[in-house]
């Protein structure tokens, strides 16, 4: 073994074993971890739930972080003793409502994310088709192309059409069983996307069929929809493409989300969904992520209840995403009208991402999951975050199964606008 | 050639050349990274076994950003290099620990956070806007602009160019009285209004060193904008950038310079007079502090004719009230009073007190203001020391240093740089191309307590265990 995959894989095994031993707390809670909303404790019960595949016995809290509003200020109703045998309890949902086309289900009311090849590495990319398939749901790609090595995942694939258009092929929104419009991004709503010419490698150009080392920007919004018709015909264009392809419309969330979502469904969307502001993202401006757009927390009731007063709620499916931690965070989002949830930052936590927000310096995220470098991207292997990530949604389908089962519901589906169950704290 | 098609565009896209003006005085490091020593020692024994002296493994470091890369490694790290990624404390947890330096914690005071701080001074040294990875890390909502969010359009954009369209987008606003009709025959004999191509003006500040006032001026400017003081002897070289408050003592001064814009305490309906009377061409603005009755008061002011109201609240942003309320709501009530009146556009209002960061500019916009002023913000860009509260204005705890007018200069201009591009952001999302369009925009904005209330409705309160 040459000095280089020494070095990799001295700290590769470092990490890896920090991951495991931090959540001990032997070496108590590392002062300078964490933030208000993805608390030390919260990453650390991450971590140890993406190792153990069950809930923290150490007390750590994994429900909730200290942001002091939104999820974090709202609890269950004391629920006492699970009413019904938790292992019975179906957590699965329908991902088409409309009568026509294809029935996908997915056994947890959780997919993945979309995170571009190009802003996080290949290896961590695979870490998620590879979960996405063993637990038999989906994760995006993202805006950046269709690489090839997760060709033999596209069953778990959905394809994102994002306005920059790159990776956009007629064979990569053949391979997909859902195709994503990505209009807006929660964390940088009405922004489009940038990608730092660090990252722009030889492949990355390549997949996006564009120049190495210059900087990628997708523009906002798309340059060929200006109406509610206009949408109506990209989805019309994916259908004609691959009429089996269930479409998703991705949008963020203005004051006339409702609005928006019912313009979805007339479009004929399959999925709307709405990404809140306090989720994840490559590099954006801070000033968008703090400011723009209101949280998912308030979004999910607007929509819901809107959909249900023009009588459609049960023919479209309503996802929602940005800033969804943990399995509690994914209840409190169904209790409060959503269908089930988009995840993406709490993968990358489950394979030692610190929340620290360096994802755009240098050479990159010093772990291996938003990076391009060669060497970085190594720390991540794709079979040791597939079963980091299954551990993880392991973990929380025990917990989303103990909060069904305390209320004496038998299936996710029963929970749906139930904001009855929820208190909320002062 | 076509002769006509190669002349030169005289257009000039307008931007704010932002240059690197790095801090003069150390800032603290953000993070403070030890090493238990004896730990430390003992892992590179046991790594020097491990990989039989190879000494590139064994050296090999486990942060990315050189903190050990030092002549003592990690014996003595390079603190100022850290990131605060924490990858040294997952590889080596029982050695290694960070944290949040104590210096860092404490910068500030009640109102300005140690990140307020590093923001501003980041801004001012690097000329380029905060940007970061992954989500959102702050508290979910809060008091005054933190419990506020900005709309966004799905589809509407301003420009067609995307992200190089921003030059398109417009900024300015007008300071003055704006004609209501067309006046055919010369009857209204208000001075014409003055534009500046960012809604920010440098408000006045309590006695000053000299070069402060030299970079404040200088980049007023440069920047096509105005500084606001007291004291007509401060940045007197770029007197044509100065609004002079005016008081007894200065009266005289003042008529005799014509300024183009001129402040007075609004409770001084005789100074109002003398005033109007004796500076025709001149822009008067009233100062007014915020508390109960402003609305009332401006809209008398209104009524008498002022060009301008300069709505002030505390430096923290607090208001004048018995029960003080941030400057987001008392300049709502304002703002809405005025409306309602039918005089909200017959006066230009400037707000400030607690403007301290990018969003809160079109945040204050929205609630009414048609620009804003800032002031303890100069102050922290030119790397002023906190020696306390910065609330009063009287009183306020933060020592400005020795400074280079140059230096401070483009400290100022890189602020303002960096902040027009954030409002052009905020502006991009929402769909407008004009800042002048967000005024009073309340409809494009959204409140947490009112988003609370509306989708949390039906959910019980209850208490933690
Ligand atoms: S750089 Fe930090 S925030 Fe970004 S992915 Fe890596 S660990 Fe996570
Ligand atoms: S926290 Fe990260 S940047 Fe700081 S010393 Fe450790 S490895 Fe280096």
């Amino acid at each position: 073994m040459g000095n280089q995959e020494l070095i990799v894989e001295k700290h590769s095994e470092r990490i890896h074993h920090g991951l495991e031993v931090l959540p001990t707390l032997r070496h108590g809670l590392p002062a300078g971890l964490g933030n208000k909303r993805w608390t030390a404790e919260l990453i650390l019960a991450t971590y140890e739930m993406a190792l153990t595949g069950d809930l923290p016995k150490n007390g750590l809290e994994h429900k909730i972080g200290d942001s002091g509003g939104g999820f974090d200020v709202l609890g269950w109703k004391n629920n006492g003793f699970p009413k019904v045998d938790q292992d019975s309890v179906d957590l699965s949902i329908s991902l088409n409502k409309r009568g026509e086309g294809r029935k996908i289900e997915i056994p947890l009311p959780i997919y993945g994310g979309g995170m571009s090849f190009g802003s996080i590495s290949l290896n961590f990319m695979l870490a998620r088709v590879r979960a996405a398939q063993k637990i038999g749901t989906y994760t995006s790609t993202g805006e950046g192309g269709y690489p090839d090595a997760i060709v033999p995942y596209r069953d778990h694939v959905i394809t994102q059409v994002a306005t920059g258009m790159f990776g956009v092929r007629e064979e990569t929104i053949q391979y997909a069983p859902i195709v994503e419009f990505k209009y807006a991004q929660g964390a940088k709503p009405g922004l489009g996307g940038h990608l730092l010419a660090d990252k722009v490698t030889s492949e990355v150009a390549k997949m996006r069929e564009s120049s190495m080392f210059t900087s990628l920007y997708s523009p906002f919004p798309f340059h060929s929809v200006y109406s509610v018709e206009d949408h109506k015909k990209h989805v019309d264009w994916i259908k004609t493409v691959n009429p089996r392809a269930l479409v998703s419309v991705k949008v963020s969330t203005p004051t006339d989300v409702d609005m928006v979502a019912i313009g979805s469904y007339y479009a004929g969307a399959n999925i709307i969904h709405i990404d809140g502001g306090y989720g994840g993202t490559g590099a954006a401006p801070e000033i968008a992520k703090k400011n723009i757009a209101m949280p998912i927390e308030y979004a999910i009731p607007k929509v819901h209840d809107y959909l249900v007063s023009e009588g459609v709620r049960d023919d479209i499916v309503l996802i929602a995403s940005g800033g969804i931690r943990t399995a509690d965070d994914i209840a409190k989002a169904i209790a409060l009208g959503a269908d089930g949830c988009v995840v993406a930052t709490a993968e990358a936590v489950a394979v030692g991402c610190t929340h620290c927000g360096n994802c755009e310096r240098g050479r990159g995220c010093q772990v291996g999951i938003t990076t391009t470098d060669p060497e970085l991207s190594q720390f991540i292997e794709p079979e040791w975050g597939e079963q980091r990530i299954v551990n993880l949604y392991t973990a929380w389908t025990k917990r989303l199964r103990w909060i069904l089962a305390g209320f004496g519901l038998k299936n996710i589906r029963e929970l749906r606008g139930r904001k009855d169950l929820l208190v909320r704290y002062k | 050639m076509d002769s006509e098609t190669s002349k030169p565009s005289k257009y000039e896209r307008f931007r704010i050349e932002t240059k690197p003006a790095p801090h003069v005085y150390q800032i603290p490091n953000k993070f403070d990274v030890s090493a238990k020593k004896l730990r430390l020692a003992a892992m590179l024994v046991h790594e020097a076994f491990e990989y039989k002296l190879n000494k590139e493994v064994v050296l090999s470091r486990p942060c990315i950003y050189g903190v050990f890369g030092g002549r003592f490694g990690g014996f003595k790290p390079l603190k100022h290099k850290c990131v605060g990624c924490m990858r040294c404390v997952q590889e080596y947890p029982h050695i290694m620990a960070v944290k949040q330096s104590d210096e860092y914690k404490t910068l500030g005071d009640s109102f300005w956070t140690p990140e307020a701080v590093f923001t501003i001074w980041n801004e001012a040294s690097t000329g380029k806007i905060p940007v970061k990875g992954m989500g959102y890390k702050g508290a979910f909502g809060g008091e005054g602009f933190d419990g506020m969010w900005t709309d966004m359009s799905e589809i509407v954009r301003p420009t067609r160019d995307g992200v190089y369209g921003r030059e398109y987008i417009s900024t300015c606003v007008d300071i003055g009285r704006k004609p209501t009709r067309v006046d055919f025959g010369k009857i209204d004999q208000s001075p014409s209004s003055v534009q500046v191509p960012v809604p920010i003006i440098f408000d006045d500040l309590p006695a000053l060193e000299f070069d402060v006032w030299n970079a404040v001026g200088k980049a007023a400017r440069k920047l096509g904008t105005f500084f606001v003081t007291h004291d007509q002897t401060r940045g007197e070289d770029y007197r044509e950038r100065m609004i002079p408050i005016v008081d007894d003592n200065s009266l005289d001064e003042t008529l005799e310079k014509r300024p183009s814009i001129v402040e007075y305490d609004g409770e001084r309906s005789d100074l109002s007079e003398k005033l109007s009377d004796s500076l025709q061409s001149s822009i008067v603005i009233a100062r007014v502090p915020l508390r109960e009755e402003s609305g009332l008061v401006a809209c008398k002011l209104a009524r008498e004719g002022v060009h301008g109201l300069h709505l002030y609240a505390d430096y923290h942003g607090q208001d004048y009230s018995e029960d003080p309320k941030h400057i987001s709501e008392s300049l709502k009530e304002v703002h809405q009073l005025l409306v309602k009146e039918g005089l909200r556009d017959q006066v230009t209002i400037i707000a400030s007190g607690g403007i301290t960061l990018a969003e809160h500019v079109p945040k204050a916009i929205i609630c009414g203001a048609d620009l804003v002023g800032i002031d303890t913000t100069v102050l922290v860009a030119l790397q002023a020391e906190f020696l306390g509260e910065t609330q009063k204005r009287g009183t306020y705890k933060l020592r400005p240093r020795k400074i280079d007018p140059a230096w401070g200069t483009q400290r100022l201009v890189n602020l303002f740089g960096v902040w027009h591009d954030q409002l052009i952001e905020i502006l991009s999302a929402m769909g407008m191309r004009d800042v002048r369009r967000l005024r009073g925009d309340i409809g494009r904005s959204m409140m947490d307590a009112e988003l609370r209330e509306h989708s949390f409705k039906g959910i019980a309160w209850a208490t933690k265990n």
